[in-house]
């Protein structure tokens, strides 16, 4: 029995807007997560259903002066598919390379995978490690608002951000990476396809004259929210990723992060595999 | 005018599509969920929350009150009701208690799924909660609570058995050694779930839709059950989504549906929601197992003492007693002079297992083939000598009775070893075991032993056959064997197209109405190509030899001088045609004579029941396999990746090449996703992961390199020399894996799965002592 009363499909952000300040709203977009939920009793359909797919501005992935541009519909197949992304921010065409499965990438969108707030989301780690803002839209008085925010600070819980009931995510800003920088992602599932993370580890810094510089870390899977890996960005801060240095860095990813047991690791193994990964992807990164 | 001749023309041995796919990969196949019938209501059953508690009171008034709802029962509601089970020891709804978290406590049969599950919430019940039992060793302690009360040890089923005597043989040993095994609960993840139609017609026949594996047992059980003539019960089996084992049983589920329909008066229709699938059908038998081996230095074993403690659940179905198949193994896959076997069954609050491909195979084989290992290094023995030294040949009678006329058991060995290059590449990763990098190869060998011409446990082990020709030599075959996606309606299509020279297409095969059908024991022990297929070879030589003998008379030729070939009755020495069949069943017909073709046969194997001490030669023909395997073991993360498997099969005779090629595949994945993937989490009684997200079933790109041969020897009983095969290619699996992981890091484990988190600590084991 559907509590829903009311479809919504605007084709402008305004419409769109106007429908979530007038009335309680889910919304729809790639629907990968909220058909699902919805089925499984875990999300409540609000009175409105509100389809954003057919708003054209909420989608394409383009430079924006010193930015990248991920529009909130953009899918994970059309990271995986840039040639922006695959040049400029080829951690998140990494990332977008683990998701799911190809169904479900071509469906499922940057927007709703962010909105979305799973601490073990996919793209969320790479995000934070590239210093990602979200951009959120709403009509107050009238008139179209836009405010931005770290993406970092986005994440109030598991499943919970801090978008305002009448905002949209609108876009992912991504400031364009200075020059040496590299970044990579690795996440541990137990098959090759089909699973959810049960931890990722994103690794990014300017790699130059064997001195990695502005390193900046994040886990997936280990706390409420995706979070950064500060201690361990401490120890990397000016290392020559050495095998030294990058088992110090692996072990204080292992001694920093705080994860919890279910049914997909124990606290103990999400420690070890954060410790593996770790390794793993600054490996990666002091090959490139 | 010229004369017409044609060749013999055999299907056996043929890549021949299954019959059933060309509906089932267009989405035509109508399984149960597919299936309504005029005027049905749809029946939901509330489960219990609780693991193990006394019901203190169930009010179904505002459940009854909701619009659309027919009828809410309680076990109040069917004084008449009797228990199910092996142990008749399962009370389809519980009045007094429930034992564990899948209980059924009351039912609703509405005018829709939503309205009965709405009527579900409605339910009030109040609880008192008991003591509880998780792990079997507790269930022995004394002073442990009582699961069922007529039982006041907690043991729901005790096996024995024994030749020679261990103590002898553990004297003459030159080695001994002793290990623990931990086998975990899987379950079948059948794609189509379980569901039922029942319906009462006004004189109360009952008419079931049932995806049941044995029609005719269950007519029985379902007569007693409900206290009517069997002979009042029709069982229609639309196309089955999977067995696998788990139809074998009667469940809940079914009775009440049953009870519903009779509550009603209208036809119900009960179908599991896939959470209901894993927590509501069974599980393959956990089982913890002792195993005591001793060898000589010769390489010769000497005996075997095997101690098992089955974790029975709270209600007994057929997982307690595997200990028939498993004992099996024990005493007869290698020649052992000394075996003693026991398994205790007990009570415990956990789910409780049923039958499940393999039937205790996998956990029998697992232990042995991990210690046919370990005995051979401990002696410097090389493993696969070692095994071909001990391995059983054809003529063999075991300590067990069991009589192997054919047995390719030493092909099986040698074949699977040469193609994988075993020797050579256990020695290889066995010496890279300490070299620099986290990735390690290995490879391991397993084997198996199991029932491939049936298994005689029922009083009679057979299958019966009506066939008919209609007037243009369309052949019908009525058989008792039921299809649940092996395969078995085409392979009888085949036996009987070799017999009576008609094309496949000229066949249909009816097997799933128990008003039509002639009487079979089921689909379990791998018997259908074996039992049903002799039937169906029987009645169509009737027909064969009937048409043979009138066209006798037309030709002026003797009967033995004619032959059978793409419809038309020919020459047998050179094919010439002599009439089409068709032509002559006309005759046959329209003549003074006035006669059809129409034949019948029962098939009853030439095996024989055990004896009180589980000894005698229970099976007309025995399987054999031999499976090495592969692994890539990633130490840092302790992921196990199987590359490829080398399969060789003992399957006395290929007869659908396709088809046969497919069961063994799709035995590998299952035994695959046993070994490293799958594993149903019971924690405290509650089933942890009931969904495919967080149960892992192998997936495609998971699915390794496969190199399957067939070792063909010609069975003497079995339907054109087949040998039933349908359980066997599962069974090696983990024990290979178990033997590959030994092989690539130079850690045996022994406790399944192998799960990354599991692997990883078995690897580790200072790390994960230190976190505890």
């Amino acid at each position: 029995m559907s509590a829903i009363q009311r479809y919504l499909a605007p084709t402008t952000l305004e419409e769109a807007l106007d429908a979530l300040r007038e009335s309680e709203a889910t919304i729809l977009a790639g629907g990968t997560d909220v058909m699902p939920q919805s089925q499984a009793g875990r999300l409540r359909l609000q009175p409105t259903l509100l389809n954003i797919r057919r708003i054209d501005e909420l989608g394409g992935i383009a430079l924006d002066g010193a930015s990248i541009r991920i529009g909130a519909l953009a899918t994970i197949s059309e990271l995986l598919e840039s040639e922006l992304i695959n040049e400029r921010l080829p951690i998140l065409a990494e990332a977008a390379d683990h998701f799911a499965s190809p169904q479900i990438r071509n469906a499922g969108t940057v927007g709703g995978n962010v909105c979305n707030a799973s601490p073990a989301g996919d793209t969320l780690v790479p995000l934070i490690v590239l210093n990602a803002e979200v951009e959120l839209a709403s009509k107050r008085d009238g008139k179209v608002e836009r405010r931005r925010m770290p993406l970092e600070s986005f994440f109030a819980g598991p499943g919970r951000t801090h978008r305002a009931a009448d905002e949209l995510l609108t876009a992912i800003y991504v400031p364009a990476p200075a020059e040496g920088f590299v970044a990579h992602f690795a996440k541990f599932g137990t098959r090759p396809a089909l699973d959810i993370s049960a931890v990722s580890v994103g690794i990014g810094g300017v790699w130059r004259n064997g001195t990695f510089k502005n390193a900046r870390v994040a886990f997936g899977a280990v706390a409420p929210t995706p979070v950064r890996g500060r201690a361990t960005e401490g120890v990397l801060e000016g290392s020559a990723l050495d095998a030294a240095a990058i088992g110090m860095a692996a072990a204080a990813a292992r001694d920093e992060v705080r994860p919890i047991s279910d049914v997909r690791a124990s606290a103990w193994y999400r420690k070890e595999m954060i410790h593996s990964l770790t390794k793993k992807v600054l490996t990666n990164v002091a090959d490139a | 005018m010229t004369t017409k001749t044609i060749e013999k023309n055999s299907l056996i041995g043929r890549r021949i599509p299954k019959m059933d796919a060309p509906d089932k990969a267009s989405g035509k196949t109508r399984y149960i969920g597919d299936l309504n019938v005029s005027g049905q209501l749809y029946g939901k059953i509330l489960r219990s929350g609780r693991i193990h508690a006394r019901i203190v009171r169930i009010d179904t008034s505002k459940a009854k009150a909701l619009p659309g709802v027919h009828a809410v029962i309680t076990a109040a509601d069917v004084p008449d009701q009797r228990p199910i089970g092996v142990n008749k020891d399962h009370m389809p709804l519980k009045g007094d208690k429930v034992r564990s978290q899948r209980d059924e406590i009351a039912a609703v049969a509405a005018d829709s799924e939503e309205i009965a599950e709405e009527a579900l919430k409605l339910i009030e019940v109040e609880y008192e909660d008991l003591p509880t039992i998780f792990d079997p060793r507790d269930a022995l302690k004394p002073g442990a609570p009582l699961i069922n009360d007529f039982k006041k040890d907690n043991v729901a089923m005790v096996f024995d058995y024994s030749h020679g005597d261990v103590a002898q043989g553990e004297a003459e040993s030159d080695v001994v050694i002793e290990d623990s095994f931990e086998l975990h609960y899987v379950t079948h993840c059948c794609m189509g779930v379980s569901g039922v139609i029942a319906e009462f017609d006004a004189s109360g026949n009952l008419l079931l839709y049932s995806n049941t594996q044995v029609p005719f047992l269950h007519k029985r059980e379902f007569a007693e059950l409900l206290n009517i003539d069997p002979g009042r019960i029709r069982i229609i089996q639309p196309p089955i989504g999977g067995g696998f084992g788990s139809k074998l049983d009667i469940y809940p589920f079914e009775p009440i549906a049953i009870f519903l329909a009779r509550a009603t008066k209208r036809p119900v229709k009960l179908m599991f929601t896939r959470e209901e699938e894993f927590l509501a059908s069974p599980t393959r038998q956990p089982v913890i197992l002792t195993l005591r081996s001793g060898v000589r230095k010769d390489g010769s074993l000497t005996f075997r003492t095997v101690d098992t403690l089955h974790d029975n659940g709270a209600y007994t179905s057929w997982g307690a007693t595997t200990p028939f198949v498993m004992m099996q193994t024990f005493s007869s896959l290698y020649r052992v002079e000394h075996c003693l076997y026991k398994t205790t069954a007990v009570y415990t609050n956990n789910p409780y297992a049923g039958s499940f491909r393999g039937y205790g195979n996998l956990q029998a084989t697992f232990a042995i083939e991990q210690h046919m290992d370990k005995l051979a290094e401990a002696i410097g023995m090389d493993p696969l000598e070692f095994r071909l030294k001990n391995a059983q040949e054809a003529g063999e009678v075991t300590g067990q009775g069991m009589h192997f006329k054919t047995c390719g058991f030493k092909d099986c060995i040698t074949t699977a070893a040469e193609r994988s290059d075993y020797q050579a590449k256990r020695r290889a990763y066995k010496a890279a075991q300490g070299a620099p990098g986290s990735v390690k190869r290995g490879v391991g060998i397993a084997s198996m032993l199991h029932v491939g011409g049936g298994a005689k446990i029922y009083p009679s082990d057979g299958c019966g056959t009506i066939l008919k020709l209609d007037d243009f030599a369309h052949v019908t075959v009525m058989t008792g064997a039921s299809e649940i996606g092996q395969g078995s309606e085409t392979v009888l299509a085949q036996l009987v197209c070799e017999e009576l020279g008609v094309p496949l297409g000229s066949v249909t095969v009816v097997n799933n109405d128990t008003d039509i059908t002639p009487w079979d024991v089921g689909v379990h022990a791998s018997r259908t190509t074996f039992i049903a297929g002799n039937s169906a070879i029987g009645a169509a030589r009737k027909a064969r030899d009937k048409i043979l003998n009138a066209a006798a008379k037309v030709s002026n030729l003797a009967a033995g001088d004619l032959d059978l070939r793409d419809g038309f009755i020919v020459r047998a020495s050179d094919g010439q045609v002599i009439m089409p069949l068709a032509k002559m069943l006309r005759s046959l017909h329209f003549s003074d004579k006035a006669e059809l073709v129409m034949t019948t046969h029962y098939y009853e194997p030439p095996s024989v029941h055990q004896d009180k001490g589980f000894k005698g030669d229970v099976s007309a023909a025995y399987a054999w396999a031999t499976q090495v395997v592969e692994v890539e073991v990633d130490t840092d993360t302790g992921i196990v990746t199987l590359l490829k498997v080398w399969a060789a099969h003992d399957v006395g005779r290929v007869l659908n090449r396709l088809g046969i090629e497919g069961q063994i595949e799709g035995g590998i994945v299952m035994g695959q996703g046993y070994a490293i993937t799958e594993t149903l989490m019971i924690e405290n009684g509650v089933c942890k992961n009931p969904n495919f997200r967080d149960y892992k079933l192998v997936t495609a790109p998971e699915i390794p390199e496969m190199d399957i041969t067939f070792i063909e020897t010609m069975d003497g009983e079995g339907p054109q020399g087949a040998k039933g095969v349908g359980e066997a290619p599962a069974i090696c699996m983990a024990a290979a894996v178990a033997n590959a992981i030994e092989n690539a890091t130079g850690t045996r484990i022994y406790k399944l799965p192998f799960t990354p988190e599991n692997v990883y600590r078995a690897l580790h084991p200072a790390l994960a002592e230190a976190a505890e």
